[in-house]
Parts: C-alpha cells; sequence; structure tokens
C-alpha cells in the first residue's frame, strides 16, 4: 500500500475504532498506539521524500513536496503529543466527575478525525481537495470546542462555525476563480487545480481572475490562521476547548492554514510577481501582531492569553514570509518548527494549571501559583520563556532571522513597528503569566485546588517540555534537511 | 436562448436574495432559499444541455436533491422543534438593508467587468449576478440576529460560488464538487445540532445573547 495513503488512513482508522463503544482502556491504547503509529509514517513518508522521491497518490492531487514534508511531521508529531495528553485529561477529568463516558468516546473519536483531516491538508496538491480537507478540520473540530456544553463554549462553537465557514466560502470562491483563470489552458479535469500544473502553466492564467482569486483564498484561509482581522474565533475557540484539542488547533491547524496560504502565495508569485501577495501578507502580519499586543497587556484568561500569542506567532510568521528572500523564508520556517515544539509545552502546563484551579481565570486562579502547583507552574514559566523568544531558546533565533533579514530589505518602517510590537508582547506576556505563578499565594480562598499528580498527562507535558529545550540545542539533521527542503520550495517557484 | 435562459435564472436568483433580505419570516426565507436552489440546479441543466457536459447534469442534480429538498426540509424540521418563527428587531431594518444591498449589487457587477471572458455576456452576467449574491450574503450576516438566519446566509453565499463555477467555468471537476456538497450538508447539519443545543441552554436562537466572550 502507498505509503502516503497509510500515513492518511492511520489516524482515520484510530478515529473510527475511537467512537466505537468499548471499555476505555482497550480504547485508550488503541489511540495512543496509531497516532504513534500515524508519526512514524509521516516519518517514514517524509524519509522517502529526503530520499530523493517524490510520494504521490491519486494522479498528483496527494503529493509530498518539501513544504508538505515539512507540516505532515510537524503536525502528526502534535498529533502524538495530544493523544497522550487527552488520554491522561480524560482520566483526571472523571475522576473529577467533569466527564462522562459519552464526552470520552467524543474526545476519542474527534482527536484522531480531527488530525486525520489535517494530515490531508499537508499533503494536498490540489487546492479543490486542500479546501475539502481545510473544511473537514473545521467540521471536526466544532465538537471539540463544544465539548464542555457550557454557555460559553456554545458560544464558541457557533462563532468558531459561522466565522470558519464564512472564511472558507471566500476560499471557495478563490478556488472556483482560480479553477475559471486557467480555462482553455489547464482543461476541465481535476488536475486544472493542482498547484504543479498551475505554477507550470503561470503564464498562461488570466491575470486579473487570479489577483481576484488570490485576495479570497487569503483571507479565506487566514481566517483558519487566525490572522488578524479574522481572528476574533481563537481567543472563544481555545479558552472552550480541552487542551489536547487546543494544542492541535493551536499548532497542527496553524501549520496547516499556513501551509494553505503558502500554496496560494506560491501561485500568485508565479503568474503576478512577488510583489502583489507579500505585501498583502506583510499587511495581515503585522495587523496581527498589533492586534495581539493590547488584548496580551489587558487579558484577564490564562487560555485566550495563549491564544493571542498564537496570532501573533502566524502574523510573525506572515511578516517573514511576507518579506520574501531566502534568508525570511527560512526564518518563518523556523519559527514554524520551533512554534510546533514551544507551543505545546505552553498548552499543557495552562491546561494542567487550568484543571487543578477548575478556571483558566487569572481571578480564580489567583496569584502564586508556583508555591501549590510547583510542576505545572515552573513548566509554564518555561513555556512562557520559549513562546516569547528569550534566548537561547528557538523561536529567539527565528525571530532574528526574520528581522535580520527585514533590516536589510526594503521594508524598514514595517521592521521597526514589528520589532517595537515584539518587546512590547515579550513584556505583556511575561507580566501576565508572571502575575499568575510569581508572587505571594493569592488564591481565593472559598476555591479548593486538587493536589498535583505525576499522571501520564503531566508526563507528556515533560516529554514535550524535553524535546523543545533540546530543539533549542540540537536539531536532526534530517529536520533540518526539511526545513531547507521547504524554504526550497517557497522561494525558487 | 440558452443563454437568456442561464441570465433569467441568475437574476430570479438574485431576486431570491432580495426577498430574503425584505422579508421577516424564517419559513419564508427557507422557501427562498429552496427557489434559489432550484434555479441554480436549472442553470445547471441547461448549460449541462446546452454544451453536452454530463457532468453538470449530476452536479445539477445533487445541487437540487441537497440544496432544494434535503436541506430545506431539515432547516424547517428545525425551526418547527425550536418555535421560532420570525426575525425580530433586525440590526439594520428592511428598507436600509434593501437600498445597502443595491449599492452592493452595483459593486458586484463593477467588479465582475474585470473577469476573463468579461466581453463574452454570460459568464460576465452570471459572475456579476454571483459576486453581488456573496457581498449581500455577508451583509445578511452581520444585520441579523437569528440563527437560522445565519445559516441561510451562509449558504447563500455557497450558492452563489456555485453560481460562478457554472456560469464562469464549465463546472468544477466532479470529484471536487462531491467532495464540496458533502462537506456543505455536513457543515449544515452540525449548525443544526449547535441551533439545537443553544436553543436549549439560552431559550432563544438570538445569537446576541451570544456575548459573553470579550477581550
Amino acid at each position: 500500500m502507498n505509503l502516503l495513503l497509510a500515513t492518511l488512513a492511520a489516524p482515520l482508522a484510530t478515529a473510527g475504532l475511537g467512537a466505537l463503544p468499548g471499555p476505555r482502556r482497550p480504547k485508550e491504547v488503541v489511540l495512543v498506539f496509531g497516532l504513534a503509529a500515524t508519526f512514524a509514517l509521516a516519518i517514514a513518508t517524509a524519509g522517502r521524500f529526503l530520499a530523493g522521491e517524490t510520494p504521490v497518490a491519486f494522479d498528483g492531487a496527494l503529493r509530498v513536496d518539501g513544504l508538505s514534508a515539512l507540516v505532515l511531521v510537524l503536525t502528526a508529531f502534535v498529533g502524538l503529543l495530544s493523544g497522550l495528553y487527552s488520554v491522561g485529561y480524560l482520566e483526571r477529568n472523571e475522576r473529577a466527575g467533569f466527564v462522562s463516558a459519552k464526552r470520552r468516546t467524543e474526545l476519542l473519536a474527534l482527536v484522531p478525525a480531527y488530525l486525520a483531516a489535517l494530515l490531508l491538508v499537508a499533503v494536498s496538491n490540489n487546492l479543490g481537495i486542500l479546501w475539502i480537507a481545510v473544511e473537514a478540520t473545521t467540521l471536526a473540530s466544532v465538537f471539540l470546542v463544544a465539548f464542555h456544553n457550557r454557555d460559553t463554549s456554545l458560544e464558541a462553537a457557533w462563532k468558531f462555525l459561522v466565522l470558519g465557514s464564512v472564511g472558507l466560502a471566500f476560499a471557495l470562491l478563490g478556488t472556483v476563480l482560480l479553477f475559471a483563470s486557467g480555462q482553455g489552458v489547464l482543461g476541465e479535469e481535476m488536475s486544472a487545480l493542482d498547484c504543479t500544473r498551475l505554477l507550470a502553466h503561470a503564464s498562461a492564467l488570466h491575470p486579473f481572475t487570479v489577483k481576484l482569486a488570490v485576495v479570497f483564498l487569503l483571507i479565506g484561509y487566514g481566517t483558519k490562521a487566525g490572522l488578524a482581522p479574522m481572528h476574533t474565533w481563537k481567543p472563544d475557540a481555545y479558552r472552550e476547548a480541552p487542551s489536547p484539542a487546543g494544542v492541535l488547533m493551536a499548532v497542527g491547524m496553524m501549520n496547516c492554514s499556513v501551509y494553505a496560504i503558502l500554496r496560494v502565495h506560491l501561485v500568485s508569485k508565479a503568474v503576478l510577481g512577488p510583489q502583489f501577495s507579500e505585501l498583502l501578507l506583510l499587511g495581515l502580519g503585522l495587523a496581527s501582531v498589533l492586534v495581539a499586543t493590547p488584548f496580551i497587556l489587558i487579558q484577564w484568561n490564562l487560555k485566550r492569553l495563549l491564544a493571542y500569542s498564537s496570532i501573533e506567532h502566524v502574523g510573525i510568521m506572515a511578516i517573514g514570509f511576507g518579506l520574501g528572500g531566502e534568508a525570511a523564508t527560512l526564518g518563518a520556517l523556523l519559527h514554524m518548527t520551533y512554534h510546533t515544539f514551544a507551543k505545546p509545552v505552553a498548552f499543557f502546563s495552562a491546561g494542567t494549571l487550568a484543571q487543578l484551579h477548575r478556571s483558566s481565570d487569572f481571578e480564580e486562579i489567583g496569584g502564586g501559583t508556583l508555591g501549590r502547583t510547583p510542576v505545572a507552574s515552573g513548566l509554564l514559566l518555561l513555556a512562557t520563556l520559549m513562546v516569547t523568544g528569550s534566548p537561547p531558546f528557538g523561536l529567539f533565533w527565528s525571530e532574528m532571522t526574520i528581522l535580520k533579514a527585514g533590516f536589510f530589505g526594503p521594508h524598514l518602517v514595517v521592521v521597526a513597528v514589528f520589532l517595537a510590537a515584539l518587546v512590547v508582547l515579550f513584556c505583556g506576556f511575561f507580566y501576565q503569566v508572571g502575575r499568575v505563578t510569581l508572587g505571594p499565594d493569592t488564591k481565593p480562598k472559598e476555591r479548593a485546588v486538587l493536589p498535583e499528580r505525576l499522571d501520564l498527562a503531566m508526563g507528556t507535558t515533560l516529554l514535550a517540555a524535553a524535546v523543545a529545550v533540546a530543539s533549542a540545542f540540537y536539531l536532526p539533521d534530517s529536520l533540518v534537511a526539511l526545513v531547507r527542503a521547504a524554504v526550497r520550495v517557497v522561494v525558487s517557484a | 436562448m440558452i443563454h437568456d435562459f442561464v441570465v433569467l435564472c441568475a437574476a430570479g436568483m438574485l431576486v431570491s436574495v432580495l426577498l430574503m433580505v425584505g422579508q421577516k419570516a424564517l419559513v419564508v426565507a427557507i422557501r427562498l432559499y429552496c427557489v434559489q436552489s432550484l434555479l441554480l440546479g436549472a442553470v445547471g441543466i441547461a448549460l449541462g444541455l446546452a454544451q453536452h457536459r454530463p457532468h453538470l447534469l449530476v452536479t445539477a442534480a445533487l445541487t437540487i436533491v441537497l440544496k432544494a429538498v434535503l436541506i430545506p426540509w431539515f432547516l424547517l424540521r428545525v425551526i418547527d422543534r425550536v418555535g421560532i418563527r420570525r426575525e425580530i428587531e433586525p440590526y439594520v431594518n428592511v428598507p436600509a438593508s434593501l437600498l445597502l444591498c443595491l449599492g452592493l449589487t452595483v459593486v458586484g457587477y463593477r467588479v465582475s467587468l474585470g473577469m476573463a471572458g468579461a466581453s463574452q455576456g454570460v459568464a460576465h452576467q452570471v459572475v456579476g449576478v454571483a459576486l453581488s449574491m456573496v457581498l449581500i450574503g455577508l451583509f445578511l450576516m452581520v444585520a441579523r440576529r437569528k440563527a437560522i438566519t445565519q445559516i441561510l446566509a451562509l449558504l447563500t453565499v455557497e450558492n452563489a460560488v456555485f453560481l460562478v463555477a457554472v456560469g464562469a467555468t464549465s463546472g468544477m471537476p466532479l470529484v471536487v464538487e462531491l467532495g464540496i456538497s458533502f462537506d456543505v450538508i455536513l457543515a449544515v447539519l452540525v449548525l443544526g445540532v449547535l441551533v439545537h443545543r443553544i436553543v436549549d441552554r439560552f431559550e432563544s436562537m438570538d445569537t446576541s445573547r451570544l456575548s459573553n466572550l470579550r477581550g
């Protein structure tokens, strides 16, 4: 069987088994092993690519080039972490009586289903399939947002689905317009929407139609990526989604939407020249970083804080791609890689903190958590160092790479504003996390805090932290090769 | 002849959207959506027969079955269950809405002038209608409160996109079209389930109640 198809089938089969009724232990084992197998298969697929092959399926509708291979491996990695954490999360919540058996089945089925859709996005070469896959991610994740069935969860899920659907309607219109722009040149077959064919016949496409298409596609997939001003669903969804789903959203969904944006960007570059979409990306990226700044400073909820940090990071990536050129692109793709390692630590430790205090609002958690829950709080502080881009961690280097490329480029003002925003964001994020973790114990008296235990969820957090710290000092050669291959894909076309 | 028919159907779709903007009963809005989908199906059948493209006939049949029958039936069932029948106090009142939508139609036509094949007539007319419908759909989305109206607005935008696909191209590839239709029907089901849950908890499907989350 085709290795690529096996990579996609593994999480789908896991989801199918997860949806069946049955005792919990075997189902949890299936989940973890299914996702571990998915990760292994993703690595094997990327290995095939590094060995010089180009894995394809369905006549090239699915195709693994450098960019796909990178996103595939990173997403499958987060999927595995999310699966491990899910098991621990359920165990904790069921002990506390928050989650029923029905909800457990929901989580065990939807997490791998979500991952399967994300992986399909990552290997789509055909823009039609890409759209279908992105819509599938939305549908797979909406009940994860509504998971806890509180008033606020329903509100968040409604916003998430309606905004996401509007964005996707835009993206669909863009896809149709792109298809229209190639009429008479590329034919009417399915392959007329293949990125590789669009790029090969770029000069024959109708420029105005492509321009219109690119605008709609960037707004559409930008909505899913959470670029400002289409980001408003993000804080709500992050707050309400259970942490294992949240991390798939924050890292997997973000990487995959950036992948979709890059595919559009490549077509746009080939047809209209680099300027058009680079300026659009630069604008959206800067808007995201600037929007995130005030909301981080006035934030009242730990998970929403992480959402605004995500908006900042996707903005940084968009700025990196918008600056163009090899150095900035390398910076942006490294940023994606390091963010994939760092964000789960932040999500898992914040999730643990919220679970032990039974709320993620600052007011309910109170200050000085380091004394009450030392491990989770310590990990959150570590994650804060990583996520804000402090040296020696990876995000510092990727941000420096982008800034350096920017200062040598023509957009000095943009880079200066970006740098200023970064500094404020750094301070703001630290201030907020410091308020919760450090200082005297100001826990609201009436709230009982559950004791911290070294369970599977905590173990997963420690594992994620170890990987993230290690990645600052050592990236495996094959991963570096993947990043370089991805840079070549984005720059050369 | 066939071109006139296609343009007539497209114009009919635009009229149905404007009527949707102009009234408040949810049942009527759903029926209007049903008519709109039938017209979209008619466009597909006409072009499929005229240009001898059998796959357009398949997608037209799919459109009629899904969007003119199944989805309206499902939505009617939802409002029947939750017992909410009218859009009361929209954010923007009806006369102002209609005037705004007139402006949006002009914008849609203006943008479509730059499209490939703008000189060929049919494509231009149809794309003009479709872009106007996209804009009006988005307007409906922000100007109305009821969850069902928002779903209908979304579906209208979806119909408009399909109109571009049929009118400006020879229809999307069949596999892609099937995938999209499947996703759309799933999305409607999910939205319907969410409406149920929202009505259960808030005893209303007024989306302006969904405003606890800020900042």
